[in-house]
C-alpha cells in the first residue's frame, strides 16, 4: 500500500514539475550568485506571478472538463476596459474600487454567459467558439464601443489599490520592495479553485465530463448546465482578473492581453493539464506558472539580453510538454 | 406476484417511419440469465434503450414485477432496479476506482460536496457485492479490460439491481477472462438477480443463458429455453439462412514457399519463430493474448523491428523497417480493431477502399479522378456484396460487418502477395462472418497466401490449412490439416 501511494506520488507530473522548480531554482542561485533568493527579488517574483497565475487557473478548470478557452483573456480586456470607462464617466471608484470590480465581474459573466450557452446549446467544439468570440469580443471593445486607452485618468480608487501593499522588504543593496496587497486574491483563488475541483460533486463533475462525457450524462450529471455554469463563471473571473491588472499597471489598454492565451495555456499543459481534459491541478499548475516567472525574471539577473526571453519561455515549456508526452506514452504501454 | 420480473408484449418503436422495433415480446425471469440475440442492426440496442427508458416505446406494454409501468425514465428505470452496463462500460478513465464506484449514487443522492470517508465506504460496499479485491487508488485507465468490467458490474449492484442488462460485455475480453466474468454472472443469478446478455457469440449464449430470444430485423423470432434449442437452430433463427461451416480445403498450394520466417526473435515478445507460408494456403497462428501472436504479426508488417532472424520473401531475405515498406513487398495487413486501427468513419466507403490503393489510381501528375475511386469502390461492393446503395456514401452508415469487408478490400485492391487478417471477425456476427470467410477462402485459392491471426478457435479450425500455436512467445505445437481441431488446440494451448 505505502510503496503503491509512492509510485502514484512519482507517477504524478506534478511532481515532477515541482522537481524540476525546486531543481532550476538552486541552478540560477548559483548562476547568479545568489541574488534569486534575494528578499526583493522574491518579492518581484510573486508579485509578477498574480496576474499569470489567476488566469491560470481560470484556464485549468476549462481544460480539466476537456475544454480550450481562447476567449478568457479578450473577456478580460473587454470587462475592465468598459469598466474603466463608466467609472471614468460616472466619476465613480475615486477612493473605492469596489464598483469598477462589480461593474467588470458582471460584464465578464455575460460575456461567459455567450460562451457558454454556444458551448452547451450548440455541442461545438469549445476551441472553436472561443476562437469566433475571442474576435468577437475584441470588435466589440474597439469598433462598436470604441474604447479608448485610460492611462492618466484612471480612476484614483484603482491607483490606490493597485499601489497598496503587505509589507516592504529591503535587499543587500538597500533597494526596497514592496509585496502587492493583490497577491491575496491571487492566493484565494488558488484555494477556492482547489477547493472546488477536488471537493465539490461541480468539480468532480469537471473531471467526469472531461474524462468522458457520455458516461457523465449516463451517470446522472447534467452535462448541459454544468458547461454553462463553468463557462458563465470562468467570464467572470476573467473579468476580476482584469481589474486585478488594471490596478497593478495603473492603466486600462483594451489590446493589452491580445495573445496572453497563448502563453497560459501552454503553462496550465506544462503544469500537467491533459489536453484532452480530465486531468490537472492546481498545485502543478502554480509550479508550471513559477517556472515560467521564475525562468523570465532570471534572464534579467543573469544578464541574459531580453529577446532571449521569448525563445527560453518557449524552450522551457516545449521540453515540459514533452517530458509529459512521453510520460503518458510510458503510462500506456 | 407473477412468475416474471420483466415482462414485455406488443412493443413498437419507429424512427422517422423506419420501424425499428415491430410488436416485439419478451420476459425476463428473475435469478435466470436470458440472452438477447440477433445480428448487428436488428434492433436489440433499440430494445434495450426502450427498457432503460432513454427512447420511449411507441406502442406496447411493459410490467415490472407484475405492475404496469407507462413511461420509463432512465432515473425511473434505476429506481425501479434496472441498471445497463454499456458496452463502452461508461467509466472514467482519468478517475480512481473509489471514484468510478462512487460518483453515480453521489450524485443520485444530489450531494454537492466531496467526502473521501463516505465515497471509500460505498465503494468499499460496493466490491463487497461480489468479493472482488481491487485497489481503489488505482486509475480507472490502466486497469485491464475484464476489471473495468467488473468495477462496472460492481457500481451497477450499488443501486439495489434487480435487472443488470449487459450489452456485448465480452467483445474485448480473452477466453480466460470471459470464464471469469461468467462466473459472476452465474453468482449475482444465484443470488436472485435476473440478468440480461446481449451477444452474438453462439457458444457464449449455450453457455450462460437460461432464455433467449432472438430478434432479426425488429421483430423477435424465437423467446425460450436456451436448451430447447440446437446451435444450428439457433443460427438459422438469428441470420434466418442456413448456414454450414464451410471449411476450407486449399486447391492450388504453390511449390516453394512465399514466405519463409527463421529464428526470429523479439526481445520480450517471442523467440526462435521459425515457418513457412505457401501460395494458396491460409496459415493459422493461435494462442492467449500475450503469447506473441500479435506482436509476430506485427513483425511481418513493419511495425515491429525483431532484432535476430530472417524473414525471407520469394526466396529473397528482406527488411521490413515500416508498414510502407511491407506494402511494397506485397504484404497487407488488417488490424484487430478495425474502427480505430483501419477505418476511416467519416470518409465515404470508395475512398475507404482504394485509399492505399491511390498510387496505382493515379494519373500524370499525380491527379486522382474522383470516378475511378468510385468504379473501384463499386468493384469491391458487388464482390464483397457490401450492403450499400452508394460507395460515396460514409463508412459509418454501415454495420460492423460490413465495414470489415471494407477493410479487407481496401488491403485487397492492392496486388498481394501475404495477407495478415488479426482477429479478422472479432465483433462481427455470424452472417457477415460466414461472408468474409467464403471470401478469404475464394482469396487463397486464387493464390493469395493467408495469415489468419485468431482466438477465436472455431474460426482457426474452419478456415486453416495449417496452424501454429503459440504460448509464451515460442512456437509450441504445429498442426496439420487433419489434426486440427478445437480439443488438440486448447490441449496444446494450455
Amino acid at each position: 500500500m505505502n510503496t503503491n501511494r509512492v509510485k502514484r506520488i512519482i507517477g504524478r507530473a506534478e511532481f515532477w514539475i515541482f522537481i524540476a522548480l525546486v531543481v532550476m531554482c538552486i541552478a540560477i542561485q548559483a548562476i547568479s550568485g545568489g541574488q534569486l533568493f534575494e528578499p526583493s527579488t522574491v518579492v518581484t517574483i510573486l508579485r509578477s506571478m498574480v496576474v499569470d497565475g489567476m488566469f491560470a487557473m481560470v484556464c485549468l478548470i476549462v481544460m480539466v472538463s476537456g475544454g480550450f478557452d481562447l476567449s478568457f483573456p479578450a473577456i478580460a480586456a473587454l470587462a475592465y476596459s468598459l469598466s474603466c470607462t463608466i467609472c471614468l464617466n460616472m466619476g465613480w471608484c475615486q477612493t473605492n474600487p469596489l464598483a469598477g470590480f462589480i461593474i467588470a465581474v458582471v460584464i465578464g459573466a455575460i460575456l461567459g454567459m455567450l460562451n457558454g450557452w454556444i458551448i452547451s446549446n450548440f455541442k461545438l467544439d469549445t476551441m472553436i467558439v472561443t476562437l469566433g468570440t475571442q474576435t468577437f469580443f475584441l470588435g466589440v471593445s474597439m469598433g462598436l464601443l470604441q474604447l479608448k486607452e485610460i492611462t492618466s485618468q484612471l480612476p484614483l480608487g484603482f491607483r490606490t489599490f493597485g499601489e497598496s501593499y503587505l509589507f516592504e522588504v529591503t535587499n543587500s543593496a538597500g533597494l526596497r520592495s514592496t509585496m502587492t496587497t493583490m497577491f491575496i486574491p491571487f492566493v484565494l483563488l488558488c484555494l477556492i479553485v482547489s477547493f472546488v475541483l477536488n471537493r465539490t460533486m461541480f468539480g468532480r463533475a469537471l473531471y467526469a465530463i472531461g474524462g468522458n462525457e457520455v458516461s457523465a450524462e449516463r451517470a446522472g450529471y447534467n452535462v448541459k448546465r454544468i458547461k454553462f455554469i463553468l463557462y458563465t463563471v470562468v467570464g467572470a473571473i476573467s473579468g476580476f482578473i482584469g481589474m486585478i491588472r488594471v490596478c497593478m499597471a495603473r492603466q486600462s489598454i483594451p489590446k493589452a492581453l491580445i495573445g496572453k492565451e497563448m502563453t497560459i495555456i501552454p503553462a496550465v499543459i506544462l503544469g500537467g493539464a491533459s489536453i484532452f481534459g480530465g486531468e490537472g491541478s492546481v498545485f502543478g499548475t502554480v509550479c508550471a506558472v513559477a517556472i515560467i516567472t521564475v525562468v523570465s525574471n532570471s534572464m534579467l539577473l543573469i544578464g541574459i539580453d531580453s529577446y532571449w526571453q521569448d525563445f527560453f519561455n518557449g524552450l522551457v515549456i516545449l521540453i515540459g510538454i514533452m517530458i509529459s508526452a512521453i510520460q503518458t506514452m510510458r503510462r500506456n504501454k | 406476484m407473477s412468475e416474471y420480473l420483466l415482462e414485455m408484449s406488443g412493443i413498437c418503436k419507429s424512427f422517422t417511419g423506419v420501424k425499428a422495433l415491430d410488436n416485439v415480446n419478451f420476459k425476463v425471469r428473475p435469478g435466470k440469465v436470458m440472452c438477447l440475440a440477433g445480428e448487428n442492426g436488428c434492433g436489440k440496442s433499440t430494445l434495450v434503450k426502450i427498457i432503460s427508458g432513454v427512447y420511449t416505446k411507441d406502442e406496447g406494454e411493459v410490467l415490472f414485477e407484475g405492475k404496469k409501468i407507462s413511461k420509463i425514465t432512465p432515473a425511473e428505470a434505476t429506481k425501479l432496479g434496472i441498471q445497463v452496463i454499456y458496452q463502452d462500460l461508461s467509466i472514467f478513465p482519468n478517475l480512481t476506482v473509489m471514484e468510478n464506484l462512487a460518483i453515480n449514487s453521489e450524485i443520485t443522492a444530489g450531494r454537492a460536496l466531496v467526502n473521501r470517508k463516505r465515497w471509500e465506504a460505498t465503494a468499499k460496499e460496493a466490491l463487497s457485492k461480489i468479493g472482488y479485491n481491487i485497489d481503489l487508488y488505482a486509475k480507472m485507465g490502466e486497469l485491464s479490460v475484464a476489471d473495468k468490467q467488473l468495477v462496472a458490474i460492481c457500481r451497477a449492484l450499488l443501486f439495489n439491481a434487480k435487472l443488470i442488462i449487459m450489452d456485448e460485455p465480452t467483445t474485448a475480453l480473452t477466453k480466460r477472462e470471459v470464464d471469469a466474468l461468467f462466473k459472476t454472472v452465474r453468482q449475482l443469478r444465484d443470488s436472485g438477480i435476473a440478468i440480461m446478455f446481449i451477444s452474438h457469440k453462439t457458444e457464449e449464449i449455450f453457455e450462460i443463458s437460461d432464455d433467449v430470444c432472438i430478434m432479426r430485423n425488429g421483430k423477435n423470432v424465437y423467446s425460450g429455453l436456451t436448451s430447447d434449442l440446437t446451435p444450428q437452430q439457433f443460427t438459422f433463427h438469428m441470420t434466418g439462412r442456413e448456414l454450414t461451416a464451410d471449411h476450407f480445403i486449399p486447391k492450388n498450394i504453390s511449390k516453394d514457399p512465399v514466405l519463409k520466417v527463421e529464428h526470429l526473435t523479439l526481445k520480450n515478445k517471442f523467440e526462435d519463430i521459425n515457418f513457412e507460408l505457401r501460395k494458396g494456403e491460409i496459415l493459422g497462428v493461435t494462442g492467449l493474448l500475450g503469447s506473441g501472436r500479435t506482436e509476430l504479426a506485427l513483425s511481418l508488417f513493419g511495425l515491429e523491428h525483431p532484432k535476430e532472424g530472417k524473414i525471407i520473401l520469394n526466396g529473397k531475405e528482406v527488411h521490413i523497417g515500416s508498414p510502407i515498406q511491407a506494402q511494397n513487398l506485397k504484404i497487407g495487413y488488417v488490424p484487430e480493431d478495425r474502427l480505430t486501427e483501419g477505418l476511416c468513419l467519416n470518409q465515404p466507403i470508395a475512398d475507404n477502399i482504394t485509399l492505399s490503393s491511390l498510387k496505382r489510381l493515379c494519373k500524370a501528375f499525380g491527379l486522382l479522378k474522383k470516378q475511378d475511386l468510385i468504379d473501384d469502390g463499386n468493384i469491391w461492393k458487388e464482390k464483397f456484396s457490401i450492403a450499400t446503395d452508394d460507395v460515396r456514401k460514409f463508412a459509418s452508415t454501415l454495420s460492423g460487418g460490413n465495414q470489415q469487408k471494407i477493410v479487407l478490400s481496401k488491403w485487397l485492391s492492392n496486388d498481394l502477395d501475404v495477407l495478415i487478417l488479426n482477429g479478422p471477425t472479432v465483433g462481427v456476427d455470424v452472417g457477415a462472418k460466414q461472408d468474409i470467410h467464403a471470401l478469404v477462402h475464394e482469396l487463397a485459392n486464387e493464390g493469395l497466401a493467408v495469415i489468419i491471426i485468431s482466438d477465436d478457435l472455431s474460426e482457426v479450425v474452419v478456415n486453416c490449412s495449417r496452424v501454429i500455436v503459440m504460448r509464451d512467445g515460442k512456437i509450441v505445437g504445429e498442426l496439420e490439416e487433419n489434426d486440427i481441431t478445437e480439443e488438440v488446440i486448447l490441449e496444446i494451448i494450455r
